[in-house]
C-alpha cells in the first residue's frame, strides 16, 4: 500500500481530512480489504490508549511536594518595599539624569558667560608690586587676543619718601 | 481564612477564584488535587522520575504566577496540563541537543519501518485486567523515541488535532503525521510481541 494512501486512511480515521477526502477514503476502502485490516489495527490501537492511560502517582507526599512549591513560589516573588520607599527609588531614577544634565548645561552657560562679558576689569590679571619703586599691572584682551603687562615706576612715591627723609631729619636736627 | 477541610469542599472553579486574589492555601488544594495527573503527563513525557518531579513542579509555580491570565476557557486541570506539557517539551529539546542519535531512532525518522511491520488483526490487550494493560502500554511508550512517544501523548492522550501538535512540537503537520502513523503502527506490535511472550 502506499505510503501517502496510509496517512490518508489514519487522518481519516482521526476526522482530519475533509469532506471530500473522506469520500474517497470511503470508497477505496469498499475494494481494499489491506487498506481495511490496517484500519481496523489503527483503530483497535486507538481504543486501547485511549481507555488505558497509564497511572503513574507522584513518589512524593503531599506535604513534602507542596512545601517546595511554595518556597519556589515564595523566593521568585520580589521583595515588597514601602510604597513611599518605592516612590522614593522611582523619583531617583529620573532625577539623577535630570540633575547630571542640569549640571553640564549649568557649567556651558557659565562658561559661555565668562567668555562674553564685556567689563574689561574682568580681563584684568593681576597687579604685582615688583619692588617699592615699580609696579606692573597685566591684564589678558580676549577680543584682541592678547596679553598686556603695564609697568609703571612709582617716582612720586620716591619723591615724596625722599622728601619724608629730609623732613624727618630736618626734625632730628 | 478557609481550613483545609473547607478548601477541599469547593470546585475547582472557586479555588481557582480564590487563588487568583492570593489564596495560597486554597492553591495548594488545587495541587494536591491534581498534581498525580500533571506528574503523571511530565513522567510519560520524560521518563526520568526525577526530572517529571521537578518539571511539574516547576509547572505548579508558573501556574501561580500566570493564574491572573487564566480565564476558564478550559478547565483549570487542562491548563495546567498545557503549561507541563510546554515545559517538558522545551526540557527534551534541550535533553535532544546533547543526546547522540541512535541507530533505532535514525531508522524510524527515515520512515519506512513501519511499513514492513505485519498488521496486528487481533487485540493484543484482549482478556488482560486493566492494571495489566497499562503497565503494558507504560512499558511499550518506554520503547518508543521521544519524538513518536510525544506525538503519541499530544494526540491520544491531550487530544490535540495534528496542526496543534505540530505547532508544539515545532515540525510540519506531515511530519506529524507520518510519527503518529509510525507510533501507532508500533505500539500495535509490541503489545501483540508482549502477549506473544507471555503465552510462549
Amino acid at each position: 500500500m502506499k505510503a501517502e494512501l496510509e496517512l490518508k486512511l489514519q487522518a481519516y480515521l482521526d476526522g482530519e481530512l475533509s469532506a471530500g477526502d473522506a469520500r474517497e477514503v470511503d470508497a477505496s476502502l469498499a475494494h481494499d480489504p489491506e487498506a481495511q485490516q490496517l484500519l481496523a489495527e489503527l483503530r483497535t490501537t486507538v481504543g486501547v490508549l485511549r481507555d488505558n492511560e497509564p497511572l503513574m502517582p507522584l513518589p512524593e507526599s503531599r506535604d513534602f511536594y507542596w512545601s517546595k512549591i511554595e518556597r519556589a513560589i515564595e523566593s521568585a516573588q520580589p521583595e515588597r518595599v514601602q510604597p513611599l520607599l518605592a516612590f522614593w527609588y522611582s523619583l531617583r531614577r529620573i532625577l539623577v539624569p535630570v540633575a547630571g544634565v542640569a549640571l553640564v548645561l549649568f557649567l556651558g552657560i557659565a562658561s559661555l558667560k565668562v567668555n562674553t562679558v564685556s567689563d574689561p576689569l574682568a580681563h584684568l590679571a593681576e597687579v604685582e608690586s615688583l619692588s617699592e619703586h615699580v609696579s606692573s599691572f597685566s591684564f589678558r584682551s580676549q577680543s584682541q587676543n592678547m596679553f598686556v603687562v603695564w609697568l609703571h615706576e612709582n617716582a612720586d612715591e620716591q619723591a615724596a619718601t625722599d622728601s619724608d627723609d629730609d623732613f624727618d631729619d630736618a626734625v632730628l636736627q | 481564612m478557609a481550613t483545609k477541610q473547607e478548601h477541599a469542599a469547593l470546585t475547582d472553579e472557586k479555588l481557582v477564584r480564590l487563588a487568583q486574589r492570593g489564596d495560597m492555601r486554597a492553591f495548594e488544594e488545587l495541587v494536591a488535587r491534581h498534581r498525580d495527573k500533571i506528574y503523571a503527563r511530565a513522567f510519560s513525557m520524560v521518563r526520568n522520575e526525577d526530572d517529571a518531579v521537578d518539571l511539574s513542579q516547576e509547572a505548579w509555580v508558573k501556574a501561580w504566577q500566570r493564574l491572573k491570565q487564566f480565564q476558564g476557557e478550559s478547565s483549570f486541570v487542562t491548563w495546567m496540563t498545557r503549561i507541563v506539557i510546554n515545559l517538558c517539551l522545551d526540557h527534551l529539546r534541550k535533553v535532544k541537543r546533547h543526546r547522540a542519535e541512535s541507530i533505532e531512532l535514525m531508522e524510524e525518522e527515515s520512515g519506512g519501518v513501519e511499513r514492513q511491520m505485519p498488521v496486528v488483526q487481533v487485540n493484543p490487550t484482549e482478556g488482560l485486567e486493566r492494571g495489566e494493560i497499562r503497565q503494558r502500554i507504560d512499558k511499550a511508550m518506554g520503547q518508543l523515541s521521544y519524538e513518536h512517544r510525544t506525538v503519541l501523548i499530544l494526540h491520544e492522550f491531550e487530544q490535540l488535532e495534528y496542526k496543534e501538535i505540530a505547532k508544539r512540537m515545532q515540525c510540519s503537520i506531515g511530519t506529524v503525521m507520518s510519527r503518529l502513523f509510525y507510533a501507532r503502527r508500533r505500539m500495535a506490535n509490541l503489545l501483540a510481541s508482549f502477549k506473544r511472550e507471555e503465552l510462549s
